[in-house]
């Protein structure tokens, strides 16, 4: 599945988020994140982002396309992160 | 199915917030997420501790290395992340028995020649391609390979067979810079054998890597002896899917002109490689072939050629554990 991340959360908390959301998402602008997951993938990653936010007061959206090819992305200015696998 | 990483440029492979991160002079270390990566492919030079190896073990990741010309140079295999005592001795005890040893290695071969056919078929009917000679032979071959009780002639018999065969690419491929002449290899001596080297040991570090996530055990091969070198199953299931996957990404490649002379070099020993740049547009290719996904009427579902080399395994552990004939996969076109 094809996820899309995005997190608004407390300052304090910010960097434990982008931590735990990079081990399965790759980093795409500040907040966001993209990628490609199994179901029981996005299932831990959502675990594992409930441990380190406040629930009360934070806020995570996420955003899942079966396959990313009923997607279309548009992109201006400059891509601050890719999702290229040869590097 | 998680995400293969190559590694191309140099770089220090990490364990760095809980994930994978390559740091690289002059650039901002790019973090990678390490539960959808399955293997990684280092090409470049890559320095790394054994941190990053405990990492890799714990995450269950295969990493494959290759020297400065592309040439496989070894597996770090982490250690068996599913262990069976049953499927160990049920394939040691099929390799041992010449009878049921011989039943999966031609198998194989049978499996091999048929998607050889395949491949020449296809260029026949694209290309109008005179290819009936070649296909009659390998009809003969696989006959032959049917009968044969002992395990050497078998593979005599695929050395032959493949040699055969691979007349048939100077005639679909007339382009000069791209003709192959004989099959060399240690070093292969021009372009086309470059590319075939390349991509064969791509096709059998895939092999690797799809065997890591079953109970077999990569070590004790079928058709290709078992012996002190280290991996020999993962030879024998890439003979099935080389036709399919390396020899069609092959014509696709230079018949659109992607790889160009300009994309190999020569090496001082003689032998002629692909260049960083070359390497990287096959490497490419290669990804979204066995990316690539066809229906299975078996299954009623999509599989890509990748999970295709892993079903093939499965049916393999099949075969060995259940007795539930091992039907080797071949191409519907």
């Amino acid at each position: 599945m094809f996820v899309l991340m995005f997190y608004d959360v407390g300052e304090k908390r910010v960097a434990k988020v982008l931590k735990t959301a990079r081990r399965y998402l790759t980093w795409i602008q500040n907040s966001v994140l993209e990628g490609d997951l199994t179901p029981a993938q996005l299932e831990a990653l959502k675990i594992d982002v409930k441990k380190v936010i406040d629930e009360k007061y934070d806020s995570v959206l996420l955003y899942v396309w079966r396959v990313e090819r009923y997607m279309q992305r548009d992109s201006l200015g400059v891509e601050r992160g890719t999702t290229d696998y040869m590097v | 199915m998680g995400k293969t990483l190559y590694l191309m440029n140099s770089g220090e492979l990490r364990r760095r917030g809980d994930t994978l991160c390559i740091v690289r002079e002059l650039e901002k270390p790019r973090f990678l997420p390490v539960e959808s990566t399955d293997e990684i492919l280092a090409f470049g030079e890559i320095d790394f501790n054994k941190n990053l190896l405990e990492f890799l073990t714990q995450k269950q990741i295969i990493i494959h290395f290759f020297n400065y010309y592309g040439y496989y140079m070894g597996t770090f295999y982490p250690r068996e992340h599913l262990n069976a005592g049953a499927v160990i001795l049920a394939q040691a005890a099929h390799y041992m028995d010449p009878v049921r040893r011989q039943a999966i290695a031609s198998a194989f071969i049978g499996g091999a020649i048929e998607n050889m056919k395949k491949v020449a078929g296809y260029y026949k009917r694209r290309a109008a391609l005179e290819v009936d000679d070649i296909l009659s032979d390998l009809d003969s071959f696989a006959e032959t390979a049917s009968k044969t009780g002992d395990i050497a002639s078998l593979m005599g018999i695929e050395g032959n067979a493949r040699n055969r065969y691979y007349q048939f690419f100077d005639r679909l491929n007339t382009d000069p810079d791209f003709q192959m002449v004989t099959r060399t290899r240690r070093p292969p001596s021009n372009r086309m054998n470059a590319l075939i080297s390349f991509l064969n040991s791509m096709c059998y570090v895939l092999a690797i890597s799809q065997i890591y996530r079953t109970y077999l055990d990569p070590r004790i091969g079928f058709l290709h002896e078992t012996n002190f070198r280290s991996f020999s199953l993962n030879l024998d299931i890439a003979e099935i899917f080389k036709p399919i996957l390396v020899d069609r990404t092959i014509f696709s490649l230079v018949n659109k002109r992607m790889i160009q002379e300009k994309h190999f070099e020569k090496q001082s020993g003689g032998g002629i490689y692909l260049n960083e740049k070359g390497r990287e547009i096959v490497l490419r290719a290669w990804e979204e072939r066995i990316k690539e996904t066809i229906e299975l009427p078996q299954l009623k579902r999509k599989v890509s050629y990748r999970g295709l080399v892993r079903m093939e395994a499965y049916k393999i552990q099949k075969h060995i554990l259940e007795g539930e004939k091992y039907v080797p996969f071949v191409s519907r076109w």
